[in-house]
């Protein structure tokens, strides 16, 4: 009884993880550029929808060469005749997602790179401008160009790697454990990279950029590198939602994404990846509860749409972290170096460092 | 080809952007803030026209009232529930931009709800507009003869405010320096509070009219920020005047530019927003004061002085 009920639940908590894990490599990615390195990249959706464009526009492609399929990618005939090529050769298959996702994290660091130019140029403020309305730009083009992803309809056919397993729950299973192994390992990447005197460098340059340079640091290759970075792991993660999806859709990447994956960043803690966890799993697990199908599993049914008051909520905490708790739930912790583990040990230091938030201007006349 | 319809057209949109693009401008020039939440003003003083002419009944000079203060309530409601206390904390401008993003969400989604609720996601305020003279193949309509001059007027009315009375200076130096501002016996909240509600009604007006020039939904104030944006930044995000010019900049190439690539190079009419993404690129890169960063004594100077270096050589 119990294990058939969990074997009910197999799809439910298979989407839920993938997801996680893929929100949790966006809302990583822009911790390191927004969190550690000041970059206000808010055009993340961007750089996720190009890892989503070359794994669907490469693999479809490649696929149609090998079935030897008429009428291009978009056609009907050519996705049907991908998806069933797809389980009878495992190595394509599986290839293919390889392939994707390491020519996506190639094309997400160039476009990362590319994006350095106005970043070491512009105000923060007028550069998060630019980079939010690049999000939007990007969906526009993707809409009207038919060759990158076949515009309005969407590109379908791109087969999970794991479909040769038959079985649709183990198929989810497996992939959600990849996915999973992905995101840790985005963790772990970005961990190294944080902790690393690199990391450091980086801090300083989003506290005081003039300090760094006086030191003789190279101030825009430490920026250049963390949106390389970023973009690359936000490319990767668009990478694994395409092939859970199995299809690319440009309506998918519109803006909102990069504020509900801002929201994890900001509720968990800026620079800070532990926080960051928690922020994404708080979100997700919001983005999951509520959902029509969610409240139908209680027998409820709603009249009104929820997914608007998904999106409320998120405006919500963005505010109200900003206004009540600016360092999130988990605040900054100094960078973890071997002096930091004997200081810490002696009880020279406190291990707290997060941000100074000045006293209140007095309000005389408001 | 009739350029007199496209031109009409042309015209119309700038008239409206610019309206929606005023605001902006002034918001960041008083109080520095980037202010994404600047759409959904916009969208909500678009439906309290419509609802208020629709289901009310009430005549459309008195919705666009309505609108008007509607919108200056909520720009109000934004700066003290959240603007102003993360000013008054000392929060970076960054900061600040990220919580006018969460406010938009709010507004922008509890509109969505509401209007989904009860059937409304897509409105058009119901005013005939009347054909007034043949202008060509086309009509001049009542619209653009309502349109047009309130738009100039609304914009004199802030450049007066703003140059020739004592608030305005007041303001002038509150955007320049707060806290000289502020010791000088200036009473910075109460200004800013008559900013946020100029702001929002400015906005609010410009939104009930393109209700009545086009179907809504929830979605059109944020669908218009980009030319927004684009209107006030190429103004040098701080000058009226640089807004118009802006403004109308934008509504000749997202109207009559698109159509003329169209025809020519065979570039699809939905790139139009990639032009105004483009504009702003462009600005940000190349001068970022736009048309206010134009010294125009300087540049006739510089003109003459050219005149004057050729002068010799004819003499000689």
């Amino acid at each position: 009884m119990m294990f058939e009920q969990l074997y009910t639940m197999i799809p439910f908590i298979t989407t839920f993880l993938t997801f996680y894990a893929v929100y949790l490599m966006l809302s990583l990615s822009l911790n390191l550029e927004y969190g550690y390195g000041g970059i206000p990249n808010f055009g993340h959706v961007f750089f996720e929808s190009i890892g989503a464009y070359v794994a669907g526009n490469l693999t479809a492609n490649l696929l149609n060469w090998i079935v030897a399929a008429r009428g291009g990618i978009c056609a009907y005939p050519a996705s049907h005749a991908r998806m069933m090529f797809a389980p009878l050769h495992p190595i394509w298959i599986v290839g293919m997602f390889v392939f994707s996702i390491i020519i996506a994290a190639l094309v997400g660091g160039i476009f990362g790179y590319l994006a350095s130019y106005p970043a070491l140029r512009l105000k923060e403020d007028f550069l998060a401008i630019t980079l939010i309305f690049i999000g939007e730009i990007g969906r526009v083009v993707v809409r009207n160009e038919r060759s990158i992803a076949c515009g309005l309809v969407g590109l379908t056919g791109v087969p999970n790697p794991f479909i040769w397993l038959r079985d649709p729950n183990l198929m989810f299973i497996a992939y959600t454990v990849l996915a999973i192994l992905f995101a840790a390992g985005s963790y772990m990447i970005i961990k190294r990279f944080v902790n690393s005197p690199f990391g450091r460098l980086l801090k300083s340059v989003r506290d005081d950029d003039l300090v760094a340079m006086t030191l003789g640091k190279h101030v825009p290759k430490a920026r250049a590198w963390a949106l390389i970075l970023g973009s690359s792991v936000a490319a990767v993660a668009g990478v694994i939602k395409v092939f859970f999806a199995q299809g690319v859709f440009a309506d998918d990447y519109v803006p909102l994404i990069t504020f509900v994956v801002l929201s994890m960043v900001i509720l968990g803690g800026m620079a800070n990846n532990k926080g960051v966890l928690l922020g994404a799993l708080v979100m997700t697990a919001l983005d999951f509860m509520i959902s029509p199908s969610f409240f139908t599993v209680f027998g409820v049914t709603l009249q009104l749409n929820v997914a608007y008051i998904k999106y409320i909520i998120t405006g919500v905490v963005i505010i109200a972290i900003l206004l009540f708790r600016p360092q999130g739930l988990i605040s900054e912790r100094p960078v973890e170096t071997p002096g930091l583990d004997i200081a810490k040990r002696a009880g020279v230091m406190k291990p707290t460092a997060g941000l100074e938030i000045p006293a209140e201007r007095d309000e005389a006349d408001s | 080809m009739d350029l007199i319809l496209p031109v009409l057209n042309s015209i119309t949109l700038g008239s409206l952007f610019t309206l929606m693009a005023l605001g902006l401008t002034l918001t960041f020039s008083v109080t520095r803030i980037v202010n994404f939440a600047h759409a959904e003003l916009v969208a909500i003083g678009g439906y309290v026209t419509a609802v208020v002419t629709n289901y009310i009944g009430l005549s459309i000079y008195e919705s666009l009232v309505a609108a008007f203060v509607a919108s200056a309530i909520l720009a109000l409601a934004m700066d003290e529930l959240a603007f102003k206390p993360l000013y008054k904390r000392g929060s970076p401008t960054l900061f600040l931009l990220v919580a006018s993003i969460g406010i938009d969400l709010v507004v922008r989604f509890s509109l969505f709800l509401t209007a989904d609720a009860t059937g409304n996601i897509i409105i058009q305020t119901k005013v005939p507009i009347q054909p007034l003279m043949p202008l060509g193949k086309t009509y001049l309509t009542t619209f653009q003869v309502v349109v047009i001059p309130l738009t100039l007027a609304v914009v004199v009315v802030l450049h007066a405010l703003f140059h020739y009375t004592k608030v305005g200076k007041a303001l002038r130096a509150m955007a320049d320096n707060e806290d000289l501002a502020r010791v000088s016996g200036i009473k910075i909240y109460t200004l800013r509070r008559l900013a946020w509600m100029l702001v929002g009604g400015t906005a609010g007006l410009a939104g009930g009219l393109w209700s009545i020039y086009l179907v809504i939904d929830p979605d059109f104030g944020w669908n218009s920020l980009l030319r927004i944006f684009a209107a006030s930044i190429l103004g040098g995000f701080t000058s009226f005047w640089g807004t118009v010019i802006g403004g109308y900049i934008i509504g000749f190439a997202e109207n009559l530019g698109i159509a003329t690539l169209n025809t020519w190079f065979g570039v699809s009419t939905a790139y139009a927003p990639l032009i105004s993404f483009a504009i702003i690129v462009a600005v940000f890169l190349i001068k970022p004061s736009g048309f206010a960063g134009i010294d125009l004594s300087s540049l006739l100077a510089k003109l003459r002085g050219l005149h004057k270096n050729l002068e010799p050589e004819a003499e000689g």
